[in-house]
């Protein structure tokens, strides 16, 4: 597909400002995104072509806009949707949850 | 015209995480624990083995051992994948493994314009640069401008061969070994190697001044 | 399906799982030296055909060997196709705006190319 992944040769997108002294995460929830990643590619209900497709198809603002394990996360999702294993719905009832959990008693 | 605009979309490499992304992985994490998809100890070993145990100093023991070694550096040119696997590495995106050799007269540069391939076993997970829209852009394109805003900047007479990484062959750069590190043994000369060396945004490292005792 | 358990995490990542196929069906269409054509073409799926390359000549560096072609098999299909390095000048893909004295290398699959006329 001609998608906003295609990037050779594009123009517009900066310097690349390189961080020397850069962590393999960034932030707790990146780790849990790629392990989560890994572990559901081991599984076996999709290959890996399939998960850089489901990368890559979306649209290409949102895809220049988000960071790589934000691609990681949006796909495994939708992965996981077309397989029947953990729909949109769970996700979202699970986050308010979780969010009521968090929240102090009164 | 490199680096005019566009700056703003590098943003979230260092911002705090919004809570609704945190969130989400919570909670798709406890559901993928609950049905049993996912095990939780399985989780800590895959990230522990990329944080902690597999990243660039195994590329540099193999950059080190073909510096002193002509018949391992010979065979690591031939056949990458059986050279590295004598040290002992290898594996998940390092399955099919080729290795390009920087010569005075010929500098490689290696890039992923449609993802971020990297040579996962040699070079552990990807900084946010290579992974970056910036890069993966222009290393095809411009990539004496962007050689130069790593600091590296080659005479016209050394020629640019970039490798996109476009199926699932990885690639490694056998940097030129420095001037200055003759006698040094394959631990000192490890210590040389960057990772930015073996992918080939960087120069190894200069040896360290020896004081005379 | 198989759980990924923790005791098998490890033996699996030092094994990782090439996409390389056994055999030496279908046979070479080029070798090293062939002057050869990135298709033009603009497929909705997935594929690992660079837009940069497409309708550019270029030079058979190396032949891979049989790979799992990745057009396919993002759409559950498991077909065997020839990898080659192919290497690309610069100016061939960037026109007057080349940087002198570089050239660009893509792995790509036979079905990406055509004999350069």
């Amino acid at each position: 597909m001609n998608g906003g992944h295609d990037l050779g040769g594009m123009h517009g997108l900066g310097p690349i400002a390189p961080d020397p002294a850069e962590p393999v995460f960034h932030h707790e929830w990146e780790r849990r995104v790629f392990a989560l990643t890994l572990a559901m590619g081991a599984y076996g209900a999709w290959n890996l072509d399939m998960s850089r497709h489901a990368r890559e198809n979306t649209h290409p603002a949102e895809y220049l806009d988000a960071s790589y394990y934000e691609h990681w996360l949006r796909a495994l999702q939708v992965l996981l949707a077309e397989q029947g294993l953990v729909s949109a719905d769970e996700i979202a009832a699970r986050m308010r949850e979780l969010a009521a959990d968090a929240r102090p008693a009164r | 015209m490199p680096g005019a605009r566009g700056t703003t979309l590098s943003r979230h490499a260092h911002d705090a995480p919004l809570e609704e992304t945190v969130l989400r992985v919570k909670a798709l994490e406890s559901l993928l624990v609950e049905k049993g998809l996912v095990d939780p100890a399985a989780l800590e070993v895959l990230i522990d083995t990329y944080e902690n145990r597999v990243g660039p100093r195994n590329g540099a023991r193999v950059v080190a051992r073909a510096w002193s070694d002509p018949a391992y550096r010979a065979r690591l040119l031939e056949d990458a994948g059986a050279a590295i696997a004598e040290l002992g590495f290898g594996g998940r995106q390092g399955e099919d493994m080729v290795v390009v050799e920087n010569t005075p007269e010929v500098h490689n540069l290696v890039v992923c314009t449609l993802c971020s391939c990297y040579p996962w076993p040699v070079l552990g997970l990807p900084p946010v640069w290579y992974k970056s829209p910036p890069y993966r852009a222009r290393a095809v394109s411009e990539p004496r401008s962007v050689l130069a805003e790593f600091g590296v900047e080659l005479g016209d007479d050394v020629a640019v061969r970039v490798w996109d990484s476009t199926a699932e062959v990885r690639y490694l750069v056998l940097p030129l070994r420095p001037p200055g590190s003759e006698g040094l043994d394959e631990e000192r000369l490890a210590e040389l190697v960057t990772r930015d060396s073996m992918i080939g945004t960087g120069l190894a490292s200069s040896p360290p001044a020896v004081s005379e005792p | 399906m198989p759980v990924l358990r923790a005791e098998q995490a490890a033996a699996l990542l030092g094994r990782g799982a090439s996409a390389r196929l056994p055999g030496d069906r279908p046979s070479a269409r080029f070798a090293a030296g062939d002057r050869v054509l990135a298709r033009n073409v603009h497929p909705a799926g997935h594929t690992r055909l660079p837009r940069y390359v497409r309708g550019r000549r270029g030079v058979i560096a190396r032949d891979h060997g049989l790979f799992v072609f990745p057009d396919a098999h993002a759409e559950g299909r498991v077909e065997a196709q020839r990898l080659y390095s192919v290497r690309f000048e610069a100016a061939e893909l960037w026109g007057p705006q080349a940087e002198p004295g570089a050239c660009v290398f893509l792995d790509l699959f036979e079905a990406y190319l055509d004999a350069a006329p």
